[in-house]
């Protein structure tokens, strides 16, 4: 990303969220974004995300300029290329994790048969097999985001975006859901931005971004 | 589809508050049609069986607007009465055709006088065109024969106002078509229940060469025509017009629905009452779908949010809740279908009568069971629930996805 500026506007007042980003991100990369409350973090993982549109700026995912994607273009990207976890796991309640995993590839059309099968696979690699037909209310914190973990990467992504994936554990799980991350990201090469503000974490990561007042002040290019 | 239906089971009692105003809505209405169903079958019988109207009546050219100034004229005579019936009877479909004359006049017993009008009919004829009819009003004493060419069936307010009573007899007086003034004994071989308290005081039935007798005539006024199935006479009226115009006859043809003024009037009145009902419940399903989907949308915007950065277009979150407003109606309807089942029958155990304005004796209260009908409603109140939670789908599609998954 090159120069990306975000303003939302409340009411006549300008919040500038960021003011002015470069950064640019390798495939396989392990990154945690931090810094304090109201610095940017989740607005720069939704605009890496596709979810949401920069004010100014260029955007581009493996050689693919974002910004200029319909709405449609932009829904298919976020599912053949980017997988979310939330702060909240945001798993569907009236679906059991087998079938919350396996959301994401029914969305792109595969049958159920194999999105079932490839969903099994994925919970299997959290260490959730036993668990496959329970609700998201019949799970642990630690259980329910290890299944948005699964939903987030059944499709096969390049990217992975997580806003805060640990906020709402403690700290033990925080470390272990942190270690199940680094350790898929080595395994498939899939590459990892979550942003977080626990400094406990941030040893566990191959690079860090800190982000102060809507610009990167540190960590902004790739270390050598 | 799964998400829908387990989406739809979510808030179960909102839900089920929404399926039982479709439920209910729909009973109501299928209820209300099985009930004008059967109202328009009976009427339509009485039309066709009751009254003797037949299937399709045919006139001379010309009979409707002058045959009343110059009846003469306008009547069939005996040559073109054989020549039409063994012509219309050449058709598959046609169970009878006989030809009828109407008089009018005064009848007495002797002491008072009061006015009559009097289908002439072929008794024989008569008895195949009222059917089953004959057995749900039966006469009391004789039935019309042409064995008693002077015995006739008298309505029952009728005979009461004359202390008439089967194996009497009264004389009956009427102007020729010649307009000299004609009286004949009569014998009353019968008593009937005409079915209406408007025609009860002075319907009779006679034998047609009674009738013929007294007008001092050998024509008819008419041909009426029964059909095997009350469907066919549309098409038999084309058919017939072709065919005897081919065969140089200058007819009108008539279909009972067009001669009989209580059967439009009974069925505009239930139509336009059906029409309120619909619309009443109409309005109820589509605001309680709509209710409950924008209630849904509320709730779940967060998850359309994360359906969104799941990579679910607009179109599909539309779908989803389009689906949902569906199955509701889909629901409901089963639902309704079962309320349906259990009045009907209930009302079949218990019975009940009724006696409605004009009528002259209570009616069973008969409601059908119309699958056709059920279907239909089915299908509308789907739809409808669909494009109810259109208006809530559209809103939630239409979201922001950042807005949505941050809201609380």
């Amino acid at each position: 990303m090159k120069n990306i500026k975000k303003d939302y506007f409340l009411g006549e007042t300008v919040v500038r969220a960021l003011r002015g980003i470069d950064l640019q991100v390798e495939a396989g990369e392990f990154i945690a974004i931090w810094g304090p409350s109201g610095s940017g973090k989740t607005t720069l993982l939704n605009l890496i995300g596709a979810i949401d549109e920069p004010t100014e700026g260029e955007l581009s995912m493996r050689g693919r300029e974002v910004c200029s994607l319909s709405d449609n273009q932009c829904s298919e990207l976020r599912n053949q290329t980017v997988g979310f976890i939330f702060q909240g796991f945001n798993l569907v309640p009236v679906l059991s994790a087998l079938e919350n995993v396996m959301l994401p590839l029914q969305i792109r059309g595969l049958s159920a048969a194999e999105a079932k099968a490839k969903a099994l696979v994925r919970l299997q690699e959290v260490g959730l097999a036993d668990l496959v037909q329970n609700r998201p209310s019949k799970m642990s914190g630690g259980q329910q985001q290890r299944v948005a973990i699964a939903r987030a990467l059944v499709t096969g992504p390049a990217l992975v975006i997580a806003d805060e994936p640990t906020a709402n554990l403690d700290s033990e799980t925080a470390r272990m859901i942190i270690d199940l991350m680094r350790a898929l990201n080595e395994k498939d090469q899939t590459t990892f931005i979550f942003s977080t503000h626990d400094q406990r974490l941030l040893d566990r990561v191959k690079r860090l971004v800190r982000l102060e007042d809507g610009r990167i002040v540190n960590g902004g290019s790739k270390p050598c | 589809m799964k998400l829908a239906v387990r989406n739809v089971l979510r808030n179960k009692r909102r839900s089920l508050v929404t399926l039982s105003a479709v439920g209910f809505g729909f009973a109501a209405i299928s209820l209300f049609r099985g009930y004008t169903d059967n109202m328009y079958y009976g009427v339509r019988e009485s039309s066709i069986r009751g009254e003797g109207l037949g299937h399709l009546t045919i006139y001379k050219a010309g009979w409707l607007v002058k045959g009343k100034l110059d009846p003469q004229r306008y009547m069939f005579s005996n040559a073109e009465i054989k020549q039409i019936i063994k012509t219309i009877e050449e058709e598959k479909a046609v169970i009878v055709a006989t030809p009828q004359i109407h008089i009018a006049g005064l009848v007495s017993n002797g002491k008072i006088s009061t006015i009559f009008m009097a289908q002439g009919v072929i008794p024989k004829d008569d008895k195949i065109i009222k059917g089953r009819w004959g057995t749900f009003r039966p006469v009391q004493g004789e039935l019309l024969s042409e064995k008693k060419d002077y015995g006739v069936e008298v309505a029952q307010d009728l005979a009461k106002y004359l202390s008439l009573e089967p194996g009497k007899e009264g004389v009956v007086m009427a102007t020729t078509l010649a307009g000299q003034m004609n009286a004949m004994d009569m014998y009353v071989s019968g008593i009937y229940d005409s079915g209406s308290d408007a025609t009860n005081d002075k319907f009779m039935r006679v034998n047609y060469t009674y009738a013929q007798a007294l007008y001092d005539t050998d024509k008819a006024e008419k041909i009426v025509v029964l059909l095997d199935d009350w469907q066919k006479t549309e098409p038999m009226r084309l058919r017939l017009s072709t065919k005897l115009a081919k065969a140089g006859f200058a007819v009108e043809i008539k279909t009972w629905r067009e001669l009989s003024v209580f059967y439009l009037k009974v069925r505009g009145m239930f139509d336009m009452i059906f029409l309120f009902l619909f619309s009443i419940v109409l309005i109820i399903v589509v605001m309680s779908t709509i209710n409950t989907m924008s209630m849904a949308v509320l709730e779940r915007t967060k998850e359309i949010g994360t359906l969104r950065a799941l990579g679910l277009k607009r179109r599909g979150v539309s779908l989803l809740f389009a689906m949902e407003g569906g199955l509701l109606g889909l629901l409901g309807s089963l639902m309704g279908i079962i309320l349906h089942c259990a009045a009907w029958s209930l009302i079949r155990v218990l019975a009940p009568t009724y006696t409605p304005p004009g009528i002259s004796t209570p009616v069973p209260l008969v409601v059908h069971l119309v699958p056709q009908s059920l279907l239909v409603l089915m299908i509308c109140l789907m739809f409808l629930s669909l494009i109810a939670a259109i208006i809530p789908a559209r809103r939630a599609a239409g979201q922001n996805v950042v807005d949505a998954l941050g809201h609380v």
